[in-house]
């Protein structure tokens, strides 16, 4: 077997290791390993002085590999291969083994096994080690443009912004009209301005801006290329139907929700008097001294919280989250009412007030003002009927009043519904979005990535990832513009080599690879006069999910061949079990 | 089972100075009464908003039975003023009770 030059560093982590692994022992251990020339223990491995030393080390033995046994490669893959870069060696002759996150911390009571197995991990990382090879990212020129799908309040904020950064702005919207839910003639908290008003403000400001192209009625139809540098079709409407083609680097989804819509009955939808929230607000925008419903003049309202949100995660299709912007919007609508006219009388049944934030205050205010709230259970929730003369009775148990069973009677019963998923599926299957459990599109991570999607250059913002009341959704908006900004403005991106290869030689074009790609990866390429099996380095993940499958193994996945995979059992195994 | 009376806040509220309706319903009023009366201030408070007359005129000995000590005043995270409150009920009571 040939080997490399390699250098081993085995970490006690400042005792997270050896306090349960003996390291000096899987040191001598693995000291005497095919092609290791230096082996040695460190403190703490990631510190600058022994990121020196291993950089001196590297030097001085002309090592030509590096092994790092520490903590978790999502620690410090990138940092000890930066220390390779530095002393000259290709990063991707380095290989990180995890001690401390699959050994030390999982075996904390048995010391003797805890070091056998880091013995047995080391070994096998050297093994891969060996069967390195030099290795460089793909750089991808990107191209300055970037696709906004949506042109609600978060898409036309984006669209602006992105615009501001030097990037042309493709921004598409289904809808003959732009806008979206905030595009309505209420008025709307936080800060009471109108909602017509603050789309009106944001569309004159995209058209200030030459860069920004807007397409409604429009549809994104295909997509290829990858990170960077997609080719996207969209089909705009109208008159003469229209197929456009666009280069751009990057994707922004804003696509936005639906409101929730009541089954016929539920909470008596359907009975004259019975509105959902967005209906009340359309009453209130158009209501001039007094509120008036089919002609009738409205003096007593109660409003039901949470209708299709916070549903039982039993049921079969639940909506079991909460919609975060009713509460707040429902509030809000009383102050309104309030407003127009302060006689009418208010009966608030909710679950809980989630009127967090600065919302809060428009709580008190309600409260100050008369409005009267009532607290029901979600296990017992209230019912509304019909009275004769055309009046409506709600019952309702109000945890308030100490569990008492109250009626009211009113001309008007507002449904504060929630935020559902809009129903989105050709834009799901071209851009390949991943869709969590409640039907929004998902982040990578809610917390520390929360605009960026597992599709590289794909991001989303704004109310299609799941509830949001404007401002967040804007913020959201502007997270996304500058993610992608750092992506585009960058002039290129750097891709892991670390991807399937295909051997033309032994491929026969059955197809296999293609259809488990995750990814879409895999392609019908051409080899001589053969068909044969092509992979986008740019869109390959490295999940090795098509490497098994071959039957004739013509896939390889770079820096975890099949031969590296042999080696690191062999080196695990070794002496026997 | 009650009905809410609707006119029944506007009857007993004399003067701005009764402002039951800030109330959170966080119940530290009933846990800090010296008295430990079960129904004041909070309960009482639900009644007046719902107009539960009944319930209230069940319960004259105890609305007299407050000392207007304010402990519960001092104490409420909404500035509801209690005793004013109390008063403006006893008032309402002193007309339609003992016609006074
Ligand atoms: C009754 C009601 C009252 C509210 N009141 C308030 C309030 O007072 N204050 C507040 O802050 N928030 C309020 N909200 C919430 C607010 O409406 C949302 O936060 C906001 O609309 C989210 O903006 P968005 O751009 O993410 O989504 P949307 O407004 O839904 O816009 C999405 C846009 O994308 C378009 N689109 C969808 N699919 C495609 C596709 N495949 N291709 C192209 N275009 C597509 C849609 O047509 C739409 O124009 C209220 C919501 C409702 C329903
Ligand atoms: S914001 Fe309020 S009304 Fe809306 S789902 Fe959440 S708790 Fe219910
Ligand atoms: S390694 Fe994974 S992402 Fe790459 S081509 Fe194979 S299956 Fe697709
Ligand atoms: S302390 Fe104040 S807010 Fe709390 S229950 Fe009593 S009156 Fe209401």
């Amino acid at each position: 077997m040939s080997t490399l030059k390699i250098g081993v560093y085995i970490c006690h982590c400042g005792g997270n290791i050896s306090h349960y692994v003996d390291v000096e022992e899987v040191r001598a251990a693995v000291a005497g390993e095919p092609g290791v020339v230096v082996a040695k223990t460190a403190m703490f491995t990631c510190s600058d002085a022994t990121q020196q030393e291993i950089i001196a080390d590297i030097r001085e033995h002309n090592l030509e590999g590096l092994v790092v046994a520490s903590c978790s490669p999502k620690l410090h893959l990138f940092t000890f291969r930066e220390t390779a870069r530095r002393a000259g060696l290709n990063p991707y002759q380095y290989t990180q083994v995890n001690l401390r996150e699959q050994c030390s911390w999982a075996h904390r009571n048995n010391r003797r096994a805890a070091t056998e197995k880091a013995v047995r991990l080391v070994r096998a990382g050297i093994a891969r080690t060996n069967l390195t090879v030099p290795l460089e990212p793909f750089k991808i020129e990107t191209v300055p443009a970037v696709l906004v799908v949506g042109a609600g309040v978060a898409g036309l904020r984006a669209a602006v912004g992105m615009a501001d950064l030097g990037m042309n702005v493709y921004l598409l919207e289904k809808e003959a009209q732009p806008g979206g839910w905030v595009n309505r003639p209420g008025k709307m908290y936080p800060a009471g301005r109108v909602g017509k008003e603050i789309i009106a403000q944001l569309l004159a400001e995209v058209q200030e801006r030459e860069r920004i192209t807007l397409f409604t009625g429009a549809e994104i139809v295909e997509k290829s290329g990858s990170v960077g540098n997609f080719q996207v079709k969209v089909r705009v409407g109208g008159r003469r139907r229209q197929e456009i083609s666009l280069n751009v680097g990057a994707v922004i989804v804003a696509t936005g929700f639906d409101v929730y819509r009541p089954a016929a009955c539920e909470y008596g939808y359907g009975f004259t008097g019975v509105v959902t929230l967005p209906e009340y607000w359309d009453l209130l925008a158009a209501a001039n001294g007094n509120l008036i419903y089919r002609r009738k003049e409205i003096k007593d309202v109660v409003y039901i919280y949470c209708v299709g949100s916070r549903q039982d995660p039993e049921k079969e299709n639940a909506h079991s989250y909460c919609s975060r912007y009713c509460c707040s919007a429902a509030v809000y609508a009383a102050l309104q009412t309030a407003e127009i006219n302060p006689q009418i009388r208010q009966y608030h049944l909710y679950r809980d007030m989630r009127t967090y934030g600065k919302s809060e205050l428009l709580f008190t205010r309600a409260r100050e003002q008369g409005v009267r709230f009532l607290k029901f259970a979600g296990d017992n929730p209230p019912r509304v009927e019909e009275q004769a003369g055309g009046r409506l009775q709600v019952t309702v148990c109000d945890l308030l009043t100490y569990g008492e069973e109250v009626e009211i009677r009113a001309d008007l019963v507002v449904l504060v519904t929630g935020m559902v998923p809009r129903e989105n599926e050709q834009l799901v299957k071209v851009l390949k979005l991943p869709l969590g459990k409640d039907g929004f599109f998902n982040e990578i991570h809610p917390k520390l990535r929360p605009v960026e999607t597992v599709v590289d250059g794909v991001f989303i913002c704004g109310a299609a990832q799941g509830p949001k009341d404007y401002p967040e959704s804007v913020a959201s908006a502007l997270a996304a513009v500058t993610q992608s900004a750092a992506l585009l403005k960058k002039g290129y991106v750097e891709l892991e080599p670390l991807v399937a290869t295909v051997d033309p030689e032994r491929c026969r074009w059955c197809g296999e690879c293609a259809a488990v790609c995750p990814y879409a990866a895999i392609e019908k390429g051409q080899y001589l006069y053969r068909q044969v099996a092509w992979v986008n380095e740019a869109v390959c993940k490295g999940c090795g999910g098509c490497a098994p499958v071959c039957p004739g193994q013509a896939i390889d996945l770079r820096g975890y061949t099949d031969a590296q995979i042999k080696a690191m059992i062999d080196g695990l195994l070794k002496g026997g079990l | 089972m009650p009905l809410v009376d609707p006119e029944f806040l506007a009857e007993v509220k004399r003067s701005p100075a009764f402002n039951a309706e800030a109330c959170l319903n966080c119940g530290v009023c009933s846990a800090v009464c010296p008295l430990e009366i079960e129904l004041l201030p909070r309960k009482l408070f639900r009644y007046v908003l719902l107009g539960f007359k009944d319930r209230i005129l069940a319960n004259t000995e105890t609305i007299y039975s407050c000392l207007l000590c304010k402990m519960c005043e001092a104490n409420c995270p909404q500035e509801v003023s209690i005793a004013e409150n109390v008063r403006a009920l006893r008032f309402w009571i002193n007309k339609k009770v003992f016609q006074l």
